[in-house]
């Protein structure tokens, strides 16, 4: 008897579990087909009322070099070029060059690490297929386990994994963002000028901001911490950077769920008188406030009321590393 | 009889005016004196008389009432109706105050009331709320790109979020 109970039980509970194994291992492999795959495309970028249409090629070379670039194609020219651990982003109409390079061990143990966290924080589900771009794509959905972040949807091709399509969706499960292919090229050889910046040559007389020089390599202590740090969310980084377009030295704290981050940065009190100051874009809401004499700007792709309370719990501990 | 003269003008001491007062109960001549001295005075004073029966229905309706059995009322709450009441006089003062001086076209507005208020950088933080999310301008893109660069939806969707970064319709300001 114990044993017919045993395998109704294991028959109910069981798929739910291939279900959620599915999902993770899903997004497993949607971040190794981002990283590895050849593959260009354009795609759209919607949030609120508005739509974006970006052109997107990724490159590995044979030695394991990463290329990659994204251009917009309506509104003002933008380019975004990643080689290898640095990141440029192109703004011509401003003549000008952000230029983030990142420390030499990119994010320390950033993958697969960070998606260890999202099984305690979202129910992970491998549910059903959808087309994407005319690829068939598994859909994979995240459910929030709280109010403290978003839910999330992807669509990964069904054979290489390549995320054709993600959504973010708000506590109310009203759609807040998407990226979606509309058409897209898997696989190919590609030549080393397809990622390379149109303004490459240009740019050379325009003004470089150079983001993110690391001071130093070990993670530094702020002096910096939460009293009420949001449950599921660990600190995964702490240093001391540049900023472009900002002549102070700004710590930085990122803490994340696993799938989600958000970003602390803090700095010295600008000369103009600072407001407190809430504004979003996309799914990434941005909240700053002054603390004591510094400005403290938080930001991350979960809902405000996250942001908030990691902005508002925020306390110097010690008069180390300021 | 003289003493109960006496008492009527209040000129007996307190233990006096009790013996008496048990003397009166007792005795119904006394009674009829009380009574009589007290109707004179009543007359003298052109107070109406009151009718014969009076004494007699108060003294039988008493009797009938029903004995209500209540524990003593709290001094306490005496004293919050006093405070209520000091309360309500005070806003009442302070109303009157206010619509003396802010409603009077005659009287000169204070000063400080045509001084914009400046919020201190160090105020306390009203309840959050409040604030009302506004699309981001552009001016916090460099955030944006150097936080992406530590979100873990770079390492799904590689490159594509970094558009949030130089999205916006405004082109960055400042520079």
């Amino acid at each position: 008897m114990i044993s017919v109970w045993f395998f109704v039980l294991l028959g109910l509970v069981a798929p739910a579990l291939a279900a959620e194994q599915d999902g993770l291992a899903w997004l497993t492999k949607m971040a190794n087909a981002s990283r590895r795959l050849n593959y260009s495309g354009t795609f759209v970028y919607q949030h609120g009322d508005r739509i974006e249409t970006s052109r997107i090629v990724h490159f590995v070379n044979p030695a394991g070099g990463e290329f990659e670039k994204l251009e917009t194609l309506d509104g003002p020219a933008r380019e975004v070029i990643r080689t290898n651990d640095q990141v440029s982003c192109y703004l011509p109409d401003a003549k000008i060059v952000i230029v983030e390079k990142r420390s030499a061990h990119r994010f320390p143990a950033l993958f697969p690490e960070p998606l260890v966290g999202v099984a305690d924080n979202y129910t992970v589900v491998a549910a059903g297929r959808d087309r994407v771009a005319g690829y068939d794509c598994q859909v994979v959905e995240l459910e929030p386990k709280d109010r403290l972040r978003y839910g999330h949807q992807f669509c990964a091709e069904a054979r290489s994994g390549l995320p054709l399509r993600a959504r973010t969706f708000s506590e109310n499960k009203r759609p807040l963002e998407s990226f979606a292919f509309t058409e897209v090229q898997l696989g190919g050889r590609f030549s080393r000028d397809q990622v390379r910046s149109r303004y490459a040559a240009k740019s050379r007389n325009w003004k470089v901001d150079h983001s993110a020089l690391v001071l130093s390599d070990v993670p530094a202590d702020t002096g910096w911490t939460l009293t009420r740090q949001p449950a599921g969310f660990k600190k995964l980084t702490e240093l001391k950077r540049s900023i472009a377009g900002r002549s102070n030295v700004v710590s930085h704290i990122v803490y994340s769920d696993g799938l989600a981050a958000i970003s602390v940065f803090i700095e010295p009190l600008p000369k103009t008188r600072l407001a407190r100051s809430l504004s979003h874009q996309g799914a990434v809401n941005i909240y700053v406030r002054p603390v004591a004499d510094h400005m403290v700007t938080v930001l991350g792709e979960t809902p405000a009321a996250t942001v908030m309370q990691i902005a508002n719990s925020l306390e110097f501990r010690s008069g180390r590393g300021r | 009889m003289d003493r109960i003269s006496e008492c009527m003008d209040g000129e007996l001491k307190k233990h006096e005016t009790r013996v008496l007062v048990e003397r009166i109960k007792q005795d119904t001549e006394l009674r009829h004196c009380w009574d009589t001295f007290h109707l004179i005075g009543d007359v003298m004073r052109g107070e109406p008389a009151l009718s014969e029966e009076f004494e007699r229905r108060v003294a039988e309706r008493l009797a009938h009432e029903p004995t209500i059995l209540a524990p003593r009322t709290p001094t306490v709450r005496r004293f919050a109706t006093y405070a209520l009441s000091a309360a309500a006089s005070l806003s009442a003062i302070t109303l009157v105050w206010w619509m003396a001086f802010f409603n009077n076209p005659l009287v000169p507005q204070p000063e400080i009331a045509q001084v914009p208020i400046i919020p201190s950088p160090i105020a306390a933080v009203p309840p959050s709320e409040q604030l009302a999310s506004v699309p981001s301008d552009g001016t916090m893109n460099e955030y944006l790109i150097a936080h992406q660069e530590f979100s873990p939806s770079s390492e799904i969707q590689g490159l594509a979020p970094y558009i949030r970064g130089v999205s916006s319709l405004q082109s960055p300001k400042g520079r």
